[in-house]
């Protein structure tokens, strides 16, 4: 028996003689038409808020029809069982009809259907449409009809009397609008009465649980008819409301254990393992109720089947899912208990079935609802969940049923306490089976398996859509387990080894280690080559098993550790078999192996070039570990790198302290770049570099130092002591050898960009030089002994950009004692490549003589080293003799009152006291046209590189890079051991003890930056010899220092283009005129004038008398002679004249002297010059074309 | 009937969803699957959570994420967004969501007290962020304090199911891990 179609009735009733027109007909079609009813609002004295029913299906049935009697039943139904709403239907046209005939007629119905209890009637005044004739009379009367039925039947307050006007619209809604109202009132009003009264009937029944004889399954039916009440108005959240409230009281007892209203927990029938488990109707749930007999298990299905039912109306499908998947789950666990009674395998068949039925029957439900994505999404996990639980009992069958091996993953589906099912049942639980499907899985292992395959992928399908990928690949996890239990390796295989990627970025190393750990026994079970697949995969592994939680677990070998060491063998002999064929395999950042720098500070080698740098090896395995190499790499300034490596055999567990060996290590500060061991080519590599904002946060980069090697090879580079202006700019490599035999070493230099060195040019100088082999891009030295200095001159193109040049420095040398280390040493080097002096040059001519003026004002470069050093910029120029030109000095004003000195004098030249030299040339002896040039000998005060000295003083942190004061101190040292020969063996010891002291304290800069005294701090020297000398050194720093340690003397060779001169001789005449002098100074003969040519240093060289003063007399002529030299050629103007008249002697007027007025204009003012251009040297360049052109 | 809550496992799970720790109470289970209870339980949190704060809800308790044969797994996330994972034996009787929510408070109180330890950070590199779940990664030495404390209170709650009690659910429970957790 099912209240589900249960429906509100309604029932109408009418004269016999309407009911039979075509007339009513047509009424019934169009008021059927109307409904369902829409948009109730029942507001319940019960409930706090008005519930809204959006619609609401009626039953419009004749009175007749429904017989009286059917309320006899002593079982609770719905309220919705009788009818909730009376009509009467009637058309009368007048008072008098009405009188007559319809008011006896109404009068009998209302007698039948006013007694009824919570019923509501209504009275339908239908009103023809052919009615219409008089409207005045028409409205008269048919109110008084309606107003009359009103006060005949109307008593109460409530209006149960509407007019239908039928009209030809029939459709409209405007028509029905009163009518529906009515109706909508009616029926609810009826309802709230009789719910009222069942609710309060359920009270009364709930208030008596306590007392004997009160029977829960009454009570469950009474209450369900609440609900059933309620679902048929639609109220589905009420009616779910009742069934929550009911599933509650039916946990309270269970909690009293007061069973004894139900039959057993569950009698078993031959479907129940597959009836689908949403079904009300599958038993007759209600009378096994009524009757006592229902057993726990099915009054359970019955109660969550209605839960479910109503959630299906409300759209609800994801908590369907959720409640059947803790209803089974829960409910199997209940029925453990009583397994014994229950047909072998039933509980996991009715699992299975019930699970797979709920999703079919919410895909049912599902197709009438839009969900939107969330809902979907949910829907779709929830389902996953219900599929995963068959297939878990699938797990469990399959065990059963010997299918699948007892073990994870399998085995994770069984019940804590599961006993192996023996074959017997397994048969004949295939017997007793109803759900053919399983029955014959559990027999046909194929069938088995593929029920299994298509079930796990649809339940992943189905995480999959719902978004939820971990649980998607534990039962991508699981078919691999089916795949290696079916021998299929190689896809059991792939899945394995890609399944550990999901696991590990977020850490579950343990799961990871799981999959890896079966990837390898599949491996090695499948019998496959040990590739690089493999040893990707036992990385991973190892990285695992090294963390905690990995080893923590999941390991399926007893001795984990010689497993683990077996594989690390394993690991080793695959990373060396054809290690040709292979190529690099790195492993980044793998956690087995760590390396970390021991000491920061890298030692020296002493014996031999390069130093040493101690490193802590950890090796977490709990096996040794075969390796080739551990190799440290540092990076320095401007991304040089330096890397230290040595030949290990094998790491022991634990901590292996090794000491790595740089060949070629320039000295200087590096940070840690990266470490790698090294097993044939499988490379274990961790990056240290940190990022800028690694660093900003404090994780600051490892630091090493490395001492410098004053006996190793180096590169120095120098401006050369003679610079040519016009020829091309040159630097000086200086390599010195230091303590090795040099086989070769090629230097290479990268000059900044722009700029290129030309090897082909380059030249050896100094005595002994050794042979070089120049090629493109490098020069090679060969042959060199230890403690050789050999200096190359390399040219290179023009680098007046820069005031310095910055030139990497990389040398690849062989020594004769180790020839088959190639060492390499990157070095970065600052050059000067402008000139420490600029000059200025002055020329005048006299006759055959010319005098040359230099000035050497500001230079910039001096600028930089008073603003930021405090050093002395101080240039001695000693000018020499111009080739071709007997050129004495005449007179020299420089620096520190030196002007007196003559030829061959020195000057001391600072920027804010240039220095002035005078020569006198007389060309009379030497051939004019040969190109004048000026040497210039100096030296500077002091040297060194600047850049680096400047960032070094900026920073105050002194680094080692400072040659300067090394060979102040090397000169001191070699004072020393003059004096006392017998230190010699010392003099290495005291030149490093004082350099160490140096770099390791700045506080020295300062004093020796001001004064050039070096007072070395923290050096107490002993009372040995090493003490003796050291004190003796310190004395000799602590001097003033004298020029000879000054730096060598240099050259700077400038040409000095003096002009070649043709003079023109011309006449200056000024011709005076006193024509217009005023009739009061007619008396006047003569006035002194001034004449002045204009200086145009530009065109002209004037030679003579520039200006003069001269009497001039009316109409006389003044004339005198100039030469004039033109400085360039073109069309020049000659120089303009200006001619003034001086005061009058003795003569002032108002106490200033007078100056007569004078005009002047210049004859030939406005002529021009042409001065052609001196000797013809033109050059043509012809393009001859490409060497290999056809031409 | 008392209600049967039984820790069967418990899982802390860090912000970035790194296992912290992970422990079984139950004795010969394999522990495969409480570590993969624990990892797919994550999919379900991220669900709540997305559902959470699209409502705007500042609850810390999850509720029932999923039963799965005979394990109930519950949920909990701190405020600092440390997720709390535990699993209950199944039962057939209603769970109340106050007992529950009590052993996550007190396994809430075992995290914070753990990490709450100044000398976690002796070693711990300055990376800036302030991920203290970090310290406390799977694996790592100062694991210990952390996993007896959890274990301590896996014991209470064992020890209040053997001595059984029918004064309701968890009178005492509170305070018994209270002193445990003080001990």
């Amino acid at each position: 028996m099912s209240s589900q179609s249960q429906r509100v009735v309604v029932t109408y009733a009418a004269p016999l003689v309407f009911l039979s027109t075509d007339h009513w007909k047509q009424i019934h079609a169009s008021l059927v038409s109307q409904l369902p009813l829409r948009n109730l609002h029942w507001k319940s004295s019960s409930r706090p808020t008005i519930r809204t029913i959006q619609e609401l299906d009626i039953r419009f049935v004749p009175l007749e029809t429904l017989r009286e009697d059917q309320t006899a039943s002593q079982i609770p139904q719905s309220v919705l069982e009788k009818p909730l709403l009376n009509i009467y239907v009637f058309i009368c046209e007048d008072s008098e009809s009405y009188k007559a005939t319809t008011r006896k007629q109404i009068k009998d119905w209302h007698a039948s259907v006013n007694q009824r209890k919570n019923q509501e009637w209504l009275l339908v005044h239908v009103v023809r449409p052919d009615q219409s004739v008089a409207q005045g009379r028409l409205f008269q009367m048919k109110t008084s009809v309606l107003d009359k039925v009103k006060a005949d039947f109307n008593t109460d307050k409530k209006d149960r009397c509407v007019q239908l006007v039928w009209s030809a619209e029939k459709d409209n809604p405007a028509v029905w609008a009163d009518l529906m109202t009515k109706i909508k009132e009616g029926v609810l009003s009826a309802f709230d009465a009789a719910l009222t009264q069942r609710e309060e009937e359920v009270r009364r029944s709930e208030g008596q649980r306590q007392m004997p004889g009160w029977n829960f399954c009454t009570f469950f039916i009474l209450k369900e008819s609440l609900a059933s009440s309620l679902e048929g108005m639609n109220l589905c959240e009420d009616a779910l409301q009742q069934y929550f409230e009911l599933e509650a009281t039916f946990f309270q007892v269970l909690r009293e254990k007061n069973l004894s209203w139900f039959g057993p927990l569950i009698t078993p029938s031959g479907s129940d393992d597959s009836a689908p488990l949403l079904s009300t109707t599958k038993k007759p749930y209600r009378d096994l109720i009524l009757a006592n007999t229902i057993s726990v298990f099915d009054f359970r299905v019955y109660l969550l089947a209605r839960q479910c039912a109503l959630l299906s109306k409300l759209g609800d499908l994801e908590e369907i899912c959720q409640k059947t998947v803790t209803f089974l789950t829960t409910m199997a666990r209940t029925l453990r208990d009583v397994e014994d009674t229950l047909p072998p395998l039933f509980i996991e068949s009715w699992q299975y079935s019930s699970a797979l039925s709920v999703v079919d029957q919410c895909d049912e439900w599902a197709r009438s609802i839009e969900m939107g994505k969330p809902a979907l999404t949910a829907f779709n996990a929830a389902k996953g969940e219900l599929v995963e639980l068959a297939r878990q009992q699938l797990d469990v069958l399959g065990i059963a049923a010997g299918h699948l091996p007892i073990r994870p993953p399998f085995s994770l589906s069984l019940p804590s306490n599961y006993n192996t099912a023996k074959e017997s049942q397994v048969k004949d639980a295939s017997q007793s089976l109803s759900n053919a499907e399983l029955a014959s899985a559990l027999l046909n292992k194929e069938a088995f398996y593929e029920l299994y395959v298509s079930v796990t992928n649809r339940a992943i399908e189905l995480y999959a859509n719902a978004g939820r990928r971990k649980f998607a690949l534990k039962l991508h996890g699981s078919l691999a387990a089916l795949d290696v239990h079916r021998d299929r390796l190689s896809s059991a295989l792939q899945t394995y080894t890609s399944l550990p990627a999901h696991y590990s970025p977020h850490g579950w190393t343990s799961l990871e280690a799981f999959m890896l750990n079966r990837a390898l026994d599949i491996h090695a079970s499948a019998e496959k080559p040990r590739d690089r697949e493999w040893i990707h995969i036992l990385l991973h592994f190892l990285r695992a098993y090294v963390d905690d939680m990995g080893r923590d677990l999941l390991m399926n070998k007893e001795d984990s550790e010689a497993y683990v060491a077996h594989l690390v063998q394993a690991l080793n002999d695959a990373a060396r078999i054809d290690t040709n064929n292979r190529a690099d395999t790195p492993s980044p950042d793998h956690t087995a192996l760590s390396v970390m720098i021991a000491t920061h500070d890298a030692q020296l080698a002493e014996t031999r070039d390069g130093s040493l740098l101690r490193v802590v090896v950890h090796n977490k395995l709990p096996c040794d570990i075969a390796v080739d190499e551990v190799e440290v790499q540092l990076a320095g300034r401007e991304n040089s790198r330096i890397s230290f490596s040595e030949r290990v055999s094998k790491l022991a567990p634990g901590r292996n302290e090794l000491t790595l060996f740089c060949p070629s290590s320039a000295a200087g500060t590096y940070t840690l770049f990266s470490t790698r061991v090294s097993i044939a080519r499988l490379h274990f590599e961790w990056k240290h570099m940190k990022t800028l904002k690694q660093i900003r946060a404090g994780n600051m980069p490892i630091l090493v130092h490395i001492p410098k090697d004053l006996k190793a090879l180096d590169v120095r580079l120098k401006q050369p002591p003679r610079i040519e202006l016009g020829m091309s700019s040159k630097v000086m490599v200086i390599l010195s050898t230091g303590r090795n035999d040099i086989a070769t070493a090629q230097v290479k230099l990268t000059p900044p960009s722009g700029i290129q060195f030309k090897y082909e040019d380059a030249e050896v100088s100094g005595e002994d030089a050794p042979p070089i082999r120049s090629a493109a891009d490098s020069v090679t030295f060969l042959d060199l002994k230890h403690g050789q200095t050999v200096v190359a001159i390399v040219p290179h193109s023009d680098a007046s950009a820069y005031h310095f040049m910055r030139v990497a420095i990389s040398v690849e040398y062989v020594t004769t004692s180790e020839p088959d280390i190639t060492r390499t040493l990157n070095l970065s080097r600052v050059v000067a490549t402008s000139l420490p002096v600029a000059i200025n040059v002055e020329d005048f001519f006299r006759g055959t003589r010319s005098v040359t003026c230099l000035t050497d004002p500001l230079y910039r470069l001096f600028n930089i080293w008073q603003t930021i050093h405090a050093l002395h910029p101080i240039v001695n120029i000693a000018p020499t003799r111009a080739r071709a030109f007997d050129a004495p000095p005449v007179a020299e004003r420089g620096g520190r009152g030196k002007g007196d000195e003559l030829y061959g004098s020195e000057a001391t030249i600072t920027p804010a006291q240039p220095g002035r030299f005078l020569f006198q040339m007389d060309a009379s002896r030497g051939q004019v046209r040969d190109p004048l040039k000026l040497q210039i000998s100096y030296r500077m005060l002091r040297e060194g590189e600047f850049p680096s000295r400047l960032f070094r003083l900026e920073s105050e942190c002194v680094t080692h890079d400072f040659t300067e004061v090394e060979s102040l101190i090397e000169l001191a040292v070699e004072e020393v051991v003059t004096e006392t020969p017998t230190l010699e063996r010392l003099r290495q010891d005291m030149v490093d003890k004082l350099v160490q002291a140096l770099e390791t304290d700045a506080s020295w800069v300062e004093l020796y930056g001001v004064t050039g005294e070096l007072v070395v701090p923290g050096v107490a020297p002993g009372d040995d010899d090493l003490g003796t000398g050291l004190r003796r050194v310190l004395e000799i720093l602590n001097k003033r220092r004298l020029p000879t340690s000054f730096g060598e003397w240099r050259e700077i060779v400038i040409p000095v283009d003096v002009p070649q001169m043709h003079p023109i001789s011309a006449l200056l005449t000024v011709q005076t005129s006193f024509h217009w002098a005023p009739p009061e100074d007619t008396k006047v003969e003569s006035y002194m004038m001034r004449y002045d040519i204009e200086d145009l240093t530009q065109d002209w060289l004037i030679s003579g008398r520039k200006r003069g003063d001269f009497l001039a007399k009316d109409g006389e002529t003044f004339s005198v002679p100039i030469t004039l030299i033109a400085l360039h050629h073109g069309e020049l103007a000659l120089p303009k004249v200006g001619v003034t008249a001086l005061p009058l002697p003795g003569e002032h007027r108002m106490r200033s002297s007078v100056v007569p007025g004078c005009e002047t204009h210049q004859v030939h003012g406005a002529e021009k010059v042409l001065v052609l251009p001196r000797g013809g040297r033109t050059t043509f360049v012809v393009n001859m074309g490409a060497a290999n052109t056809s031409m | 009937m008392p209600p049967q809550l039984r820790l069967n496992a418990v899982a802390f799970v860090s912000p970035q969803n790194h296992p912290i720790l992970i422990r079984t109470f139950v004795q010969g289970q394999d522990e495969l699957k409480y570590h993969y209870i624990a990892h797919t339980s994550l999919d379900v949190v991220d669900e709540r959570i997305t559902t959470a704060i699209a409502s705007k809800s500042t609850e810390c308790y999850l509720n029932l994420l999923y039963t799965m044969e005979d394990v109930a797994v519950y949920g909990y996330m701190t405020p600092l967004k440390v997720k709390i994972i535990i699993a209950l034996a199944l039962t057939d009787a209603v769970v109340r969501d106050a007992d529950v929510l009590t052993i996550f408070r007190a396994l809430h109180t075992a995290y914070r007290q753990s990490v709450a330890n100044p000398f976690l950070r002796l070693n711990a590199p300055i990376d800036g962020y302030n991920d203290h779940a970090v310290l406390l990664a799977a694996g790592s030495p100062k694991w210990k304090a952390f996993r007896k404390r959890v274990d301590d209170i896996g014991k209470a709650l064992q020890h209040r199911f053997i001595l059984g009690s029918d004064s309701g659910p968890f009178p005492l429970l509170s305070e018994e891990i209270a002193q445990v957790l003080t001990s």
